[in-house]
């Protein structure tokens, strides 16, 4: 499966589309959900003034389009606010604090690894000391936590219903639990593999929300279905590094994009359906197939590879924006979708 | 090499009195501290400085410029560049990729050109210190990009016939822009009179200085008397003037009659007195046929000899070729009177002009760029073998091993930096002889910070195949856990590198745990082993006895027996545990079903003798002995009844 260079798709030469200088090792995951001014943000506010204020980020994630959620290394996860109030500049306030909410036994910080956001209130925060935590935009209190989640730090979590998430651990432990029941135990405990493989990120199909897709460290994408869960329905060695972040585009669910700390970033869409139409395709979402997935997915390159991860990725429409460790965000527009 | 001793005072009485050690901290990091110095033949006491003050420990690093917000940026784009002049030299042969490398070279430049207009940008913000500092980095800057042009002429591109004057003029154009703007903006404003512009003859001399002929004339037809045969004259002999330009066919030969004609033309209408009316067009004149007393007239108007240089060439000498410049330009410092305060950057130009790359990259080695640009250039001259011709020269001279001395250094000044050390590694991975060395000492004095970038060093060790490197780290972070109190997470990372010691020093503190507290922790992680547990032996001991819980737990009596003899009977129990299985069989041994056949009884009684002497079982082992009796005595008669 190698990817080939789509003439369609226009990748902005490395020189030329590097938008802003980033402050830190880690780029933030940028999850934006904004819709056209999401170029001036970037330009704007992503850069120094962040890193000023919280450390090392963890994960940035947007409610609606003025408010984030953002998650530091120092165990503090902040509500923020973007404003422009006179001048082109984009301002960011933060609206609410929780601090050190996420701290190891012997009084150190433990970094917020990452969080989820339900609508647009619910906030789920996980750490490195193995706690959840629910948060809620509109209120200063912790409404749960979970101590101890796991003995090993939580790296990945996602919102599977309002009441239902899922987290992931160093080892690829993968636990759901719901939130309504009082008792500290997963309803649900699987394995990613059996080998030490530590997901890097999850994501859902956007229509069918029991279809999960995890990345790991090696680079495989894993799909689960979520209605029987124990064993994973396929395993796609794709990415030469881990894979940093993948994503289905909100819109089309056809189409996935990931990307990998090789450098490489992916867009995955479906190959046009042949053969007969009289004959009904027997299983509508190719993500659930057995076997063969390879062959029934087209994977294009989307950018020329600097040699350096890229760290996260977002879209929305056409375009795709990727934030690599050269310090530098890059904009790929008008990316095919059909 | 000579190179310049600093000395940095630690500001302390303690360390001044005691003397000093130092230690690395992180890659960049000195930790200093007070220290006196023992040697066996001292008496073992406890050291005169010793007091209940508290002393000081000092942190040193050196200031990196680099690791400014602008100039990571330059840092970044640079290494890009350099990462496709490596790849290009892997893939195709020398002839195909001259012409790449000048391109890459201008690359390189104009990531200089882009970095000091963000420089710019930043200045005309600042105040004060950091307005200072900025105004620093512009002129490092500058200078850099200055010598990398020439040095790019001179080195990397390739001059049809050597005939270097065009490109060196260009590079004069390039660095003194004031006469080609104020020249724009003269012309652009149509005015007739433009003599009365303060700037005008200034402007009309740069302009001539630097061959722009034809801008020369642009700028003498709106002087107020144009008309005046003088001028109209000095236009005509500027016109005529000969072009030498290897590209439209012209041989050298022939611009030569070419020039020496017009310049004899030129001479005799001077020595007429032709433009004597006119002072400045007598000097221009002059100054075309290379009249030595205009030329020292003229010397106030440049800035700098090699301004002066290339003037004077491209009307005395248009026809130099390249491995003559040192000489002309020697003659221009003398002319100029300046040999005897040559500045940093006019040493550097001269050793370039001269062909001296030894003493351009030793010069330039002293710029306070922490090493960007001799690492850039060196590898450039480098694959333009430009340094390997060196070789045959100077004994005992790798051209290798200089460049790579150089890359090495910077590959290590960038891993110093909390987000910049990947790109140090790009630089350290083209380093053939060391660089896989000093990545193993350096990657694991990486800060770990959080758990996301102690997966990304890992992933960097092993993808150089780093094993021990790898093993180290997740050492590190598995202490650090352990120090937090997540022993659980500790043995995870014991488990990624397969640290076999590790995980059979964690497994005992999870059994000691649980004879402290009867608890054992983190069942979530004991219960989804699977195959990991093979690492160590404590960690399968740890993993059955676990099962062994379970199967109790969950009243699974009979497996949970089972289980326990086969425990038994292994020798994989630790010392320290022996006494909790055996005081783990009582239960099982007294239950109302009956679980243990004769042969496990014997089993467990064999065991319970042997271990008599452990303290710990003293006071159950009565009981052990009787349940264990009655135990064989059910066993053996429901074993007779079945026979």
């Amino acid at each position: 499966m190698v990817a080939s260079n789509l003439g369609t798709l226009k990748p902005l030469s490395p020189l030329t589309s590097t938008i802003v200088g980033l402050n830190r090792m880690m780029m933030v995951p940028v999850y934006l959900v904004i819709e056209d001014w999401f170029e001036s943000i970037v330009k704007h506010l992503v850069p120094s003034w962040l890193y000023e204020v919280v450390g090392l980020m963890g994960a940035n994630m947007f409610l609606d389009t003025d408010n984030f959620v953002s998650s530091s290394s120092s165990g503090s996860v902040y509500l923020m606010r973007t404003c422009q109030p006179y001048n082109d500049q984009i301002h960011l306030k933060t609206t609410t604090e929780w601090k050190n909410i996420h701290k190891f036994d012997n009084g150190e910080e433990s970094p917020c690894t990452t969080l989820a956001v339900y609508e647009k209130n619910d906030i789920i925060t996980v750490g490195e000391d193995g706690c959840i935590n629910l948060l809620n935009s509109q209120s200063q209190r912790i409404l749960r936590k979970i101590d101890n989640a796991d003995s090993c730090s939580i790296h990945c979590v996602i919102f599977l219903k309002h009441n239902e998430i899922l987290t992931s651990n160093l080892r690829g432990q993968m636990k759901i639990w719901d939130l309504r029941s009082q008792n500290d135990q997963p309803t649900n405990n699987f394995m990613l593999s059996g080998d030490q493989v530590t997901p890097t990120c999850l994501t859902y199909h956007p229509t069918q929300r029991h279809l999960l897709i995890t990345g790991d460290d090696l680079g495989a994408l894993t799909t689960w279905d979520l209605r029987h869960n124990t064993y994973p329905i396929n395993v796609l060695n794709a990415h030469e590094g881990a894979i940093s972040e993948i994503q289905f585009h909100p819109d089309q669910p056809d189409h996935l994009f990931s990307c990998s700390s090789a450098g490489e970033i992916w867009h995955w869409s479906t190959k046009a359906k042949t053969g007969s139409s009289l004959m009904p395709e027997s299983d509508p979402n190719v993500w659930l197939a057995h076997d063969n997935v390879k062959n029934k997915l087209e994977v294009f390159t989307l950018m020329p590879t600097l040699g350096k991860s890229i760290n996260t990725l977002d879209l929305s429409r056409n375009k795709v924006i990727c934030g690599c460790d050269n310090e530098a965000i890059y904009l790929i527009n008008g990316v095919t979708l059909c | 090499m000579e190179r310049e001793v600093k000395t940095f005072v630690i500001p302390n009485e303690l360390c001044k009195r005691a003397g000093i050690t130092a230690t690395w901290l992180t890659v960049d990091q000195l930790s200093v501290r007070a220290f006196e110095k023992r040697n066996i033949k001292l008496p073992d006491a406890p050291s005169n400085f010793l007091s209940d003050t508290p002393s000081s420990i000092f942190h040193l690093r050196q200031e990196v410029i680099l690791f400014h917000p602008i100039l990571r940026k330059l840092v970044n784009e640079s290494c890009g560049v350099f990462i496709a002049v490596q790849n290009l030299i892997v893939n195709k042969n020398p002839a195909d990729y001259k012409v790449e490398l000048f391109k890459m070279s201008r690359q390189y430049r104009s990531i200089i050109r882009a970095c000091l207009e963000n420089l710019q940008d930043d200045l005309s913000e600042a105040k004060g210190q950091e307005k200072e500092q900025l105004q620093n980095y512009i002129t490092i800057f500058y200078s850099v990009e200055c010598i990398w042009h020439l040095c790019e002429i001179l080195f990397v591109d390739i001059i049809p016939g050597n005939l270097v004057l065009s490109q060196l003029l260009e590079w004069i154009r390039f660095h003194f822009p004031k006469h080609e703007r104020n020249a724009a903006t003269m012309l652009a404003s149509e005015s007739v009179n433009l003599e009365t512009h303060q700037d005008y003859w200034n402007t009309v001399f740069g302009s001539l200085l630097q061959g722009r002929v034809k801008i020369v004339r642009a700028l003498l037809r709106p002087h107020s008397s144009a008309d005046h045969p003088t001028f109209k004259l000095v236009d005509q002999v500027l016109r005529a003037m000969p072009i030498c330009s290897g590209v439209n066919g012209t041989s050298i030969n022939e611009f030569n009659i070419q020039w020496r004609h017009w310049t004899m033309d030129v001479q005799s209408k001077i020595d007429a007195k032709l433009f004597s009316s006119e002072k400045h067009l007598d000097l221009i004149m002059r100054l075309v046929v290379g009249e030595e007393k205009a030329w020292i007239e003229i010397q106030d108007h440049c800035e700098a000899w090699y301004e002066f240089l290339a003037g004077w060439m491209f009307y005395t000498e248009p026809t130099a070729k390249s491995f003559e410049l040192g000489q002309y330009a020697k003659r221009s410092i003398t002319k100029m009177r300046v040999a005897n305060n040559l500045k940093h950057l006019d040493r550097v130009i001269l050793a370039a002009m001269e062909f001296d790359i030894f003493q351009v990259i030793k010069e330039i080695q002293h710029m306070t760029e922490n090493g960007w640009f001799v690492a850039h250039l060196s590898d450039l001259l480098f694959h333009s073998s430009r340094l390997t011709s060196l070789e045959k020269e100077v004994p005992n001279f790798s051209a290798e091993k200089l460049r790579e001395s150089f890359i090495l250094e910077y590959g290590i000044t960038l891993m110093g930096h909390k987000s910049l050390w990947p790109v140090g590694l790009s630089y350290l991975d083209h380093c053939t002889h060391d660089g896989n060395q000093v990545i193993a000492l350096l990657l694991p004095r990486i800060p770990l910070d959080n758990e996301a970038k102690t997966l990304k060093i890992i992933r960097e060790a092993k993808k150089r195949d780093l094993n021990d490197v790898v093993q180290c780290i997740c050492k590190a972070q598995g202490m650090l856990s352990l120090k937090r109190g997540r022993i659980g997470n500790a043995l995870c990372w014991a488990l990624k590198s397969q640290d076999g010691p590790f995980t059979s020093y964690l497994a005992d503190k999870f059994l000691q745990d649980y004879i402290k507290n009867g608890k054992l922790g983190s069942t979530d992680l004991l219960d989804n082993l699977g195959s990991c547990m093979l690492v160590s032996d404590r960690l399968i001991f740890l993993g059955k006895y676990f099962e062994f819980h379970k199967l109790y737990q969950t009243q699974k009596y009979k497996e949970a027996a089972n289980l326990l003899i086969s425990l038994l009977a292994s020798k994989i129990i630790p010392k320290y545990f022996w006494y909790v299985l055996l005081i783990d069989a009582i239960p099982l041994l007294e239950s109302e079903e009956l679980l243990f056949s004769s042969n496990d009884t014997f089993t467990i009684m064999h065991c319970a003798e042997q271990k008599e002497d452990l303290p710990e079982l003293k006071d159950k082992l009565n009981i052990l002995k009787l349940s264990a009796a009655r135990n064989l005595a059910r066993a053996l008669t429901y074993e007779a009844q079945n026979e």
